[in-house]
């Protein structure tokens, strides 16, 4: 019989899981095809917050920033160097993350307030930098375009379609190799230096050293996400990335559960639900212009406070904690 | 030759200088209200409270309603400061202690009140939006916005800017005579300092924690006063001044309210100078680069204190 160790069972799971997505890819029509890649994109950016707020334990307001390096990137090697989109979105994700080594080697040894005050700033103003250079488009910024699908997929491959194969895909792989990753000797050193980052150092781990390996392997799967965002959109432009995108991300992550990979397709979910909640919720009992545009801002914040109060460690943890109670 | 053009263009470089100099003073002395209304809760909570950029819209909101009814900007002035105090208040009393007592261990602990002041921040400008819609009101300035005259050409420093300025001072002279001459102030200060040895000593360490919240709502209020007549009223009107205000408290150390000023007035001359000298697209990119390197130099802000207590 085949040993099957947890790296192999995970790897199987995903195979399964992502197997079940492309079939089930086929039987709804293109605007779900459309929402799910939004799923899968918003899954990969708040896997990255998790990566290195719940993990390592640094608070990062300015996501959208380093998923803006990452579209950038993934635009100027697709559309200027014509490159193929899978190697413009690899080389997006190595570039995020030289960009996050660097940032992490700046801001490594802030904290709390300091470290979340440095990357608020940056979230405000990496985007406007686009303006500086003319290569990189001002304020309509560039196209981004992956092509339509290969014609062996045959003609009734829709784009949507093409888009939802290529998000779910990258978000699989991506989230399994975070998920390796966190499951070993890493997530463990992780959650050593955040939870106790003296007693980590004297047990001989770098501290330094390993804050600055979370900024950059967060930055390499948040310019991932970057990339396949601005592919959804058809384009990358400096207000593709506002602070409410940054905001979003971590109020996901929250109501994810901060310490666990597990639900990060839930927060994806939630992200992309909560818009069409408020439309039909809209639709049914009308309003002014002023209540339309804002509903969805009240419920993402509302379930964000209500994230925070009744299950402060993730849904998952409330699950486990009420499993514990029946035990005991 | 030489001589004639040389005079305007030393004129213009002369009247470009003091430009530069007082809008840097105008816009740094309104990141400072802002800058202190975050340092005064960060000092009594330890929380960055993000949802102070909602507070102060919605105490302008309110500000604005006052001047439709009476079309007094001064009322309107005394009104937003007041409910901007009362809604600090309120939000401490009944929203953030609650939070607090629940939330108490884990790791959570360190994002729960950035987490739970954004949720906040999202609700009150939700709510703004439901009642008075999303189309950019605006405010008019008691006094003149016309810009002085130097040496004959017209600066974009105003009679209002002045009036600014002032209110900004009058405002810290406030805070200077409650924070060092009054038992209050002692109060604040020792819960501040140590909420341990403050509740042995008989102070209500709660009481006075959210007197620190009003406080910092008020100067929010006065911030957004000042701040919108030269701009437009609209939900998220007060985002990125909440932004460099934090910058700027984060510069000069988070528990220092001289710190915060400080902060507050290098952010501005660095942003006036660069976006008047260099380029203006500079304006985002300079407050990045002055933290960062601020930061570089020395990691807890200028005027942070080394031995203070972890958040």
């Amino acid at each position: 019989m085949i040993k099957t160790t947890p790296t192999k069972k995970r790897l199987l799971l995903y195979i399964f899981f992502g197997w079940i997505l492309l079939i089930l890819g086929d039987r709804v029509g293109d605007l779900e095809l459309y929402q799910g890649s939004f799923v899968a994109t918003y899954a990969l950016a708040i896997t990255s917050i998790i990566l290195l707020t719940g993990y390592s334990g640094q608070l990062s307001l300015g996501h959208g920033a380093l998923m803006a390096v990452g579209a950038y990137t993934g635009a100027l090697s697709i559309f200027n160097a014509g490159l193929h989109p899978v190697i413009g979105l690899i080389i997006s994700v190595f570039v995020a993350g030289i960009f996050g080594l660097i940032l992490g080697l700046v801001v490594a040894r802030l904290s709390g307030p300091y470290l979340a005050g440095t990357t608020l700033a940056l979230a405000i103003s990496l985007p406007t930098l686009a303006n500086q250079f003319p290569i990189l488009g001002g304020e309509e910024g560039i196209v981004f375009d992956v092509g339509v699908a290969p014609a062996r997929f045959g003609d009734e491959f829709s784009q949507y379609k093409w888009f939802f194969w290529i998000s779910t895909l990258a978000a699989l792989i991506m989230v399994w190799l975070v998920a390796n990753l966190l499951s070993g000797r890493y997530g463990r050193t992780f959650k050593a230096m955040r939870d106790n980052p003296v007693a980590a150092q004297l047990s001989g781990i770098n501290v330094g050293q390993l804050k600055v390996m979370a900024f950059a392997l967060s930055s390499g799967v948040a310019g991932l996400s970057g990339g396949l965002l601005v592919m959804l959109i058809s384009g990358v432009s400096p207000s593709a990335f506002p602070l409410s995108l940054s905001f979003a991300v971590l109020t996901g992550a929250v109501v994810t559960g901060l310490y666990s990979l597990k639900g990060v397709i839930l927060g994806g979910l939630v992200l992309v639900a909560i818009p069409e909640i408020a439309d039909s919720l809209v639709s049914r009992i009308g309003g002014s212009e002023g209540f339309t545009t804002t509903l969805p801002g009240f419920l993402v914040s509302a379930l964000l406070i209500l994230a925070v109060v009744f299950t402060p460690n993730g849904p998952g943890h409330l699950l486990k904690r009420h499993h514990h109670k029946k035990k005991v | 030759m030489i001589r004639q053009y040389a005079l305007p263009i030393w004129g213009f470089k002369m009247t470009q200088f003091i430009t530069a100099v007082l809008t840097s003073l105008s816009s740094g002395a309104i990141y400072a209200l802002m800058a202190l209304a975050l340092v005064l809760v960060w000092r009594s909570t330890r929380v960055i409270n993000f949802a102070q950029a909602g507070q102060a819209v919605l105490t302008t909101y309110i500000g604005y309603t006052v001047i439709q009814r009476t079309g007094s900007y001064w009322l309107a002035l005394l009104v937003a400061v007041v409910s901007g105090a009362i809604l600090g208040a309120v939000i401490d009393r009944f929203f953030m202690r609650p939070i607090f007592k629940r939330i108490k261990s884990g790791p959570i602990v360190m994002i729960a009140p950035v987490v739970a002041t954004l949720g906040l921040l999202g609700i009150i400008q939700a709510i703004i939006g439901f009642i008075w819609g999303l189309t950019n009101q605006s405010i008019e300035a008691p006094v003149s916005t016309g810009g002085f005259k130097v040496m004959g050409t017209v600066i974009a420093f105003s009679r209002y800017n002045l009036l600014v300025l002032i209110f900004v001072a009058l405002a810290m002279l406030l805070l200077i005579i409650l924070f060092q001459k009054t038992d209050i102030g002692l109060a604040l200060r020792a819960s501040a300092y140590s909420p341990e040895i403050a509740k042995l000593s008989g102070i209500k360490v709660d009481s006075v924690r959210t007197l620190g919240w009003a406080i910092a709502g008020a100067s929010g209020g006065l911030a957004g006063m000042l701040y919108i007549p030269g701009y437009f009223l609209f939900p998220n009107a007060m985002d990125l001044l909440l932004v460099f205000g934090f910058v700027a408290a984060v510069i000069g150390g988070l528990e220092s309210l001289f710190g915060a000023v400080v902060g507050a007035m290098i952010l501005g001359f660095a942003i006036n100078f660069a976006t008047t000298y260099i380029s203006a697209k500079l304006f985002f990119p300079t407050a990045f680069i002055v933290l960062v390197v601020v930061l570089l130099l020395k990691p807890g802000g200028l005027f942070g204190s080394k031995k203070s207590r972890s958040a």
